[in-house]
């Protein structure tokens, strides 16, 4: 139940809130769907804390992206609220030695998934949101207009239809019940196969479509905990210079490429990249393509095991399937 | 060749060509540059202190100090140290070369509030550059300042700027006080860091202006060194740098709090600074 | 003058196909077909419906201020007498051809109103922007859509709202009364509509009277310009307000008063261009010295730039005018919902408390 977890998340950051010297979690935002990360250092902003299905965002890239997260104290942790795909950059950020497992103090909420508000608006012109929440598989907004009632499936976002990793894979301590994934495992790249059914042509007139209403705005790089070039991205370089400050489409397809190849084997499809975008472009298929290929050659998934290297930083000499 | 559709376009730089280069230190070059349209360049007009952006077609614009001062008007003179992609440019230019500019920009020194006042200049490195157009102004109009002195300090002898210029300034009435960091062999001037000789030199600051431009950790300990002598902030001088690109306060960038830099400086006393804020 | 006409909402197609004969023509419509959130201004095309019962994600400012434009082309020649000389050649040609924006909202024209100060009222005229501004022509709707993020009242705007525009454009039974503001509009007006009947007319009276009444957002700035000025070094306010941000930059790209830009040479062999593209002060590189030094290292510093030079910077400037049009935009496409209401709001809160 959404309001007791939110009620036994606060008791549980509560008492651990002594030993952290930061909480990172989610409080609320301009309306009642959208939230907006929040950095809890005293008690008094515990209430602030929420969780609830409209809590999208990932918060791990707070503990990397400068100025990065330090704790002024070496023994206190930094506390952080993670859904199960959030869960996984986490890891992904211990594989690659951003983070210390031991400074975490990870609260992990199994998730049932999250709201699209761009969704709801197609589906409703909402104005002036009072309430919104989920119940039963539907969720209900009030507004200006009146009551709402929409089907959950239609509004959850497309990443959340295809998550296979819904409870975390590692926390320190579970905010609710564990529950089941919506999609079988042979189905998650339903969406990159649709695209590679069509023909050639057809799929580069897509890309081409979709990168054309592309701004450079770099929001879904700023947004991916595991970008790291950060300010020496290859795109805003001048020495040396990848791409002219044109709106071309070579210099777009270029961005967005070097960036998904950046992320081969290390993209945890948390779909940040794809809920940022203001010009709603499908991202985080490129990079959904990829993990699909590092899955089927190298049988490797990124975000799950702590201990395992991404295997394009490695090398095997054994490796046979390349 | 130069089509101009909009009049008056601030944008549009006129074409000047390289007739000179001088190779200051390994890494300063200085280039004396005069506009292809001659009627521009006899009326090319400025004061000493304000900027100038130069274009190298292709790589882009960087500003500059205008080195010269507006009483010698063969040439404009621009040093140029290199550290970035249009500066790397410009230090393979040729005397013939044609390049863009886009100048006077800011505003310059208030040298009409300067006169009958004592000077005190104080350089480091490069830092020179902004101060020589302002030196050469007030030597030409030598009886308009009372007493000037120049302390220009350098990491090595290597690294001092306008070295063969340094007699004529002594000759134009300057006390000249040149210093390097630590001993070189065959240097036989002043040893020490500028606020260090600024110190042991202690120049009074009664009727005195001085203007410093430098590395920002020069700056910060002259001016500390400038306190201490009893100097106040009116009385402090400096040129501030930041990026630039329409340098016509359009663009947006280099702004200090509501000033801009393009527009309002590159010249700004150190009393005007503490108003501003603080993001230098 | 007498220069109102009714459009009938089955008409209106009909309305912008003439119009669009005789002079280019921009609405607010849907980028692509499947199933979109988004809208922005597009070029007219025979047919197409224009969305008006939303405010747009993305303002009408590329139309003044593209977001690439070449403000120059340069070509190098070499002597065929002296192959070691190179010279250049220069040229700012540019076209601009005289255009309508059908379907704009107040806020998106303030917006324009600052962009009016900073490109041409300043001691340099930018030709490119005022050739642009002084061939486009506003046909802006009286709003009656303002949501929960609006606040165009707190910053001197409203539905209302006509500042910067040729006609008005206002919603009534069954279409719109569309209202000649200036000559040019004037000029433009004719048979595109039918004279209006006198109920329209009244009704068309009514919903202007009632928006001008409506108070969009309760944001109260008076005195933040000095309350910016006397908050600006408190570093633990700034810290509290910009942690969640990423520096992503969608709130300039989205914004209509933001007009930062660079200005780079690109070439090829020869020729080459110099562009001016659009930059966010809230990107690292955007002070980044060549030395290496930043004067603005940290997002924090970044964000109360940006939070000062629209509530601070631009009234001190011009005469009082703040530079935001109160269009909620950069706090519905803020991926971390950063409210600047909130933040320019609690400047004076925390300014009266005692520390």
């Amino acid at each position: 139940m959404i309001e007791t977890d939110t009620m036994q998340l606060h008791k549980l950051v509560e008492e651990a809130l002594p030993e952290l010297d930061t909480m990172i979690g989610w409080a609320a935002g301009e309306d009642a769907l959208h939230t907006t990360p929040i950095f809890i250092r005293g008690a008094k902003s515990i209430p602030r804390l929420i969780w609830s299905p409209f809590c999208a965002q990932n918060l791990t890239g707070y503990l990397v992206k400068p100025p990065a997260l330090k704790p002024a104290d070496k023994h206190k942790q930094i506390g952080i609220c993670v859904k199960g795909c959030d869960s996984r950059s986490l890891v992904a950020l211990i594989q690659e030695k951003f983070i210390t497992r031991d400074r975490l103090r990870i609260f992990g909420i199994p998730c049932r998934g999250t709201v699209d508000w761009r969704k709801v608006m197609r589906q409703v012109r909402l104005s002036h949101v009072r309430s919104a929440k989920v119940e039963d598989n539907r969720l209900i907004v009030d507004d200006a207009g009146g009551t709402h009632k929409l089907n959950l499936e239609d509004v959850l976002a497309r990443k959340c239809l295809r998550c296979l990793y819904p409870n975390p894979v590692v926390y320190d301590v579970l905010v609710g019940e564990p529950t089941v994934s919506r999609i079988k495992p042979e189905d998650i790249y339903r969406d990159v196969d649709a695209l590679e059914k069509r023909p050639l042509e057809e799929r580069l007139a897509f890309w081409q479509s979709e990168l054309d209403r592309c701004m450079r705005c770099y929001a879904c790089r700023n947004a991916c905990p595991l970008c790291v070039c950060q300010e020496h991205c290859i795109a805003e370089t001048r020495d040396p210079k990848w791409l002219t400050l044109r709106m071309g489409i070579p210099e777009k397809f270029l961005f967005h490429f070097i960036h998904a190849m950046h992320l081969a084997g290390r993209c945890t499809e948390c779909g940040e990249c794809e809920r940022v975008c203001p010009m709603e472009i499908p991202v985080t298929l490129m990079k959904e393509k990829l993990n699909k290929i590092m899955e089927e050659m190298l049988g490797y998934v990124a975000g799950l095991d702590p201990t395992a290297i991404p295997p394009l930083l490695t090398f095997n000499p054994s490796e046979t399937g390349v | 060749m130069r089509v101009n559709k909009f009049l008056n376009n601030p944008y549009l730089p006129e074409l000047a060509t390289v007739q000179e280069i001088i190779q200051e230190t390994a890494n300063i070059r200085t280039l004396r540059v005069s506009l292809d349209d001659k009627e521009k360049m006899s009326e090319f007009s400025f004061r000493p202190g304000q900027v100038g952006q130069l274009s190298v077609f292709g790589a882009g614009e960087s500003t500059f100090v205008i080195n010269s001062p507006p009483t010698r008007k063969d040439y404009l003179q621009f040093s140029v140290m290199r550290v970035g992609e249009v500066t790397q440019r410009i230090h393979q230019l040729n005397a013939g070369d044609q390049i863009g500019l886009r100048a006077p920009l800011g505003k310059g020194f208030q040298y009409e509030d300067m006169k009958g006042h004592d000077i005190l200049f104080i350089g480091g490195g490069i830092g020179m550059a902004p101060l020589r157009t302002l030196l050469l102004f007030m030597i030409d109009n030598r009886r308009d300042y009372g007493d000037i002195m120049v302390l220009y300090g350098a990491r090595s002898p290597q690294d001092l700027c306008y070295t063969y210029e340094f007699q004529e300034w002594k000759a134009g009435g300057v006390n000249l006080v040149l210093t390097v960091d630590s001993e070189f062999p065959g240097w036989k001037e002043r040893v020490g860091f500028v606020p260090t000789v600024l110190s042991e030199e202690s120049p009074s600051p009664h009727n005195r202006i001085a203007v410093v431009c430098g590395p920002p950790i020069m700056i910060k300990f002259v001016l500390f060194g400038l306190k201490e002598l009893g100097f106040e902030d009116r009385q402090i001088l400096t040129t501030l740098e930041k990026r630039m690109k329409c340098g016509i306060g359009i663009c947006g960038r280099c702004n200090i709090g509501s000033q801009y830099v393009c527009l309002d400086g590159p010249v700004f006393s150190y009393e005007q600074i503490t108003g501003m804020a603080q993001e230098l | 003058m007498a220069g109102k006409i009714f459009i009938a909402i089955d008409r209106l197609t009909l309305a912008l196909d003439k119009l669009s004969a005789k002079i280019d023509l921009w609405i607010p419509a849907s980028l692509q077909t499947d199933n979109r959130e988004l809208t922005e201004f597009v070029p007219y095309h025979a047919g197409m419906v224009p969305i008006l019962d939303r405010q747009t994600t993305l303002p009408p400012k590329k139309i003044l201020l593209p977001q690439v434009e070449t403000l120059l082309r340069f070509e190098h020649r070499k002597d065929p007498q002296n192959p070691l000389k190179v010279s250049v050649s220069l040229d700012d040609k540019s076209e601009v051809r005289p255009a309508l924006v059908f379907g704009a909202r107040p806020c998106d024209v303030k917006g324009f109103l600052t962009l009016d100060r900073v490109f041409t009222n300043g001691p340099y005229v930018d030709p490119y922007y005022l050739e642009r501004r002084r061939n486009t022509l506003f046909a802006t709707l009286v709003c009656l859509q303002a949501d929960g993020t609006c606040f165009c009242s707190s910053v001197g705007s409203g539905p209302a709202d006509t500042e910067g525009s040729d006609f008005r454009v206002i919603p009534v039974d069954g279409g719109y009364v569309v209202d000649a503001l200036t000559q040019k509009a004037q000029s433009l007006i004719d048979s595109l509509g039918d004279t209006p009947t006198q109920h329209q007319e009244a009704q068309a009276r009514q919903v202007v009277e009632e928006a001008s009444q409506h108070r969009v957002g309760d944001l109260d700035l008076t005195g933040s310009a000095e309350a910016f000025r006397k908050r600006f070094a408190n570093d633990d306010y700034w810290q509290e307000m910009t942690a969640q941000c990423l520096s992503c930059g969608i709130c300039t790209y989205v914004c209509p008063t933001c007009y930062c830009f660079t200005i780079t040479d690109e070439i090829e062999n020869m020729r080459g261009e110099r562009l001016r593209s659009w930059d966010s002060c809230m990107f690292y590189q955007y002070t980044l010295e060549a030395s290496g030094h930043n004067p603005r290292p940290s997002k924090l510093n970044r964000y109360r730039n940006r939070a000062g030079h629209k509530f601070s910077y631009i009234p001190e400037k011009y005469d009082g005018l703040i530079g935001c049009c109160g269009c909620g935009r950069c706090i519905r496409s803020c991926p971390v919902s950063i409210d600047i209401r909130q933040i320019v709001g609690r400047l004076k809160e925390n300014a009266c408390e005692s520390e």
